[in-house]
């Protein structure tokens, strides 16, 4: 059978990031895959050299706009470390609460996407206007949606009051009892499993030797957790539970991030009761002597980590950063081999960099003449989606 | 085990491979090594310590040297092995052999630091756009870069 090469992105409407993967497939089945980066690189690590470590907080903000939180509280954190301060455990307690709604509504908005890829598009539905109402407790805190800017160096900017916390509560309460439906929903439906269920396979052995992190890694059976294994603001005070699965597939990935919400929610509903009194932040100094620092945090997707250099000005020498996105890349270049075409969206938004496919062109390339013709979607569809063309080969996993 | 005992047995086993190594802060050990020890150092590390985890590589011109840190992790500490090379002739061994998923950091300080990576399983370029000028690092601390004057086409000479 002759071997063809489709690229999907770097420019894709739906894309949230301009990636461009190169997928090589013998009829239904792929057999190789190759990413291609670069499109957004900003040099963000350059600019931050010429800038100071305040300016910087705003900066590495700007690296993702869903995990935005992240960012700012790994490089916040390690900034402390290099200057010695000890923030106030209010100001720790309200960083955590931002990062586990933040978590709350990235992972409720990656439930939609996986969703929406398996085609099932009510619970997409459902779970992006349940999305909202997180959304709404995050401005509530901290004024704005999607850039929180709620990380200062020694704390954070703002306190948090009774009507607040008890909104809070409230929005939690109803957030819950919607996750418990979709779980029930998402575990019985019958043909949503099946469609998930053994696609994308990642085995424990590769997951590790190919440095996965987060959801990705955990639904592979391995028990890392940052929040746990290298505790940063106060999460060892904090009760939670650690959240695996052992069926290395989609279904395993949606199953961690769905147990991952609900412990969310206890996390964030302990935090508001037992938020303690006092100040939210310590004076900062503008100058850090030279030092260097490894900051690790357990984002939505996964271990983050900044590297930060200080030589004695206000400027840092070197800040090195990795998001968690880019570690999952080996892994699902791994994932992607031996799947269905039809698969391809599903095991790509499974790492959660989401590449749904709204309409879009795609160019075939004959591997051996190298011939070229161009098909809309539609056209694709029925040629490589429809289920005669799926009956024919040999179910490769 | 904790990291005081976790930093015995790497001076035990490491023996004279090791420059320096201290433990400035909880769970954050940093390591120094040679570049021609580096992929030993990194095997002894992963098979007898489990530091299976590579984090990330980070690369920081130093102006007199490169030092590129290996940031591994384990389920005790965050472990980092800095390696410092000469500036005129930058070149590390890969350790792709012994933590495959090292190949996209690799590649990224093989870009932006202009550090050849021995024996790379895949070297081409990973963010930098592919007009790109070679002999740019962007990252090194002496680059300096003039932008070509910008060209609309078009437009009235």
């Amino acid at each position: 059978m002759k071997k063809i090469t489709i690229p999907i992105g770097p420019q894709h409407p739906a894309l949230k990031e301009p990636i461009s993967l190169r997928i090589t497939i013998e009829g239904e089945v792929v057999k190789h895959a190759d990413v291609r980066l670069g499109y957004n690189h900003r040099g963000i690590e350059k600019l931050a050299e010429s800038r100071t470590y305040i300016q910087n907080i705003y900066l590495v903000e700007r690296i993702c706009g869903i995990c935005s939180h992240s960012h700012t509280t790994c490089y916040v954190q390690g900034v402390e470390k290099l200057c010695g301060l000890e923030v106030p455990k209010r100001g720790l307690y309200i960083r955590m609460l931002v990062c586990e709604l933040e978590r709350i509504h990235s992972h409720l908005l990656w439930l939609g996407v996986a969703a929406h890829e398996a085609g099932f598009d009510s619970l997409f539905m459902y779970t992006w206007r349940d999305r909202e109402v997180v959304m709404d407790l995050l401005e509530i805190i901290s004024g704005n949606r999607v850039h929180y800017a709620i990380n200062t160096i020694g704390g954070v900017r703002r306190n948090l009051n009774e009507i607040q916390k008890e909104k809070i509560l409230e929005g939690i309460k109803f957030l819950k009892k919607r996750t418990e439906y979709y779980t029930n929903l998402g575990t019985t439906e019958p043909t949503f499993v099946a469609r998930i269920a053994g696609v994308g396979i990642l085995p424990k052995e590769k997951a590790i030797a190919l440095c996965a992190v987060g959801p990705t890694l955990r639904a592979s059976g391995v028990s890392s957790d940052i929040r746990k294994d290298d505790p940063y603001a106060a999460y060892d005070e904090i009760p939670f539970d650690l959240c695996t699965a052992d069926t290395c597939d989609v279904l395993g990935r949606v199953v961690v991030r769905v147990k991952e919400l609900i412990e969310s929610y206890k996390i964030v509903e302990y935090i508001i009761k037992n938020l303690p009194q006092g100040e939210i932040k310590v004076k900062a100094p503008r100058k850090i002597q030279p030092a260097e620092v490894v900051s690790r945090y357990e984002a939505p997707r996964g271990e983050n980590i900044h590297y930060i250099k200080s030589n004695g000005t206000d400027k840092p020498e070197r800040l090195k950063v990795r998001a968690p996105t880019l570690a999952n890349y080996p892994a699902t270049i791994e994932m992607l081999k031996n799947c269905f075409v039809a698969d391809i969206p599903l095991i790509f938004a499974a790492i959660d960099p989401c590449i749904c496919c709204a309409e879009r062109f795609v160019e075939l390339i004959d591997a051996k003449k190298g011939n070229s013709t161009v098909l809309s979607m539609a056209e694709i569809r029925k040629k490589y989606y429809s289920t005669e063309t799926k009956r024919n080969v040999v179910w490769p996993l | 085990m904790n990291q005081q005992e976790l930093v015995e047995k790497i001076k035990l086993e490491l023996g004279g491979k090791i420059i320096e190594i201290n433990a400035p802060a909880e769970r954050r050990i940093f390591l120094t090594v040679a570049a021609e020890n580096l992929v030993d150092t990194m095997k002894i590390l992963r098979d007898l310590f489990g530091f299976y985890h590579l984090s990330t590589i980070s690369g920081v011109d130093t102006l007199s040297s490169f030092e590129i840190l290996y940031h591994l992790a384990n389920n005790v500490s965050c472990l980092t092995v800095k390696v410092s090379i000469n500036r005129q002739n930058p070149e590390i061994p890969t350790i792709c052999d012994v933590i495959p998923g090292a190949i996209l950091y690799e590649r990224e300080i093989q870009d932006l630091l202009g550090i050849v990576v021995k024996n790379i399983p895949d070297p081409r370029v990973l963010v930098l756009p592919d007009d790109w000028v070679k002999g740019n690092y962007p990252l090194r601390k002496d680059w300096n870069y003039q932008a070509p004057e910008e060209k609309i086409p078009g437009e009235k000479k």
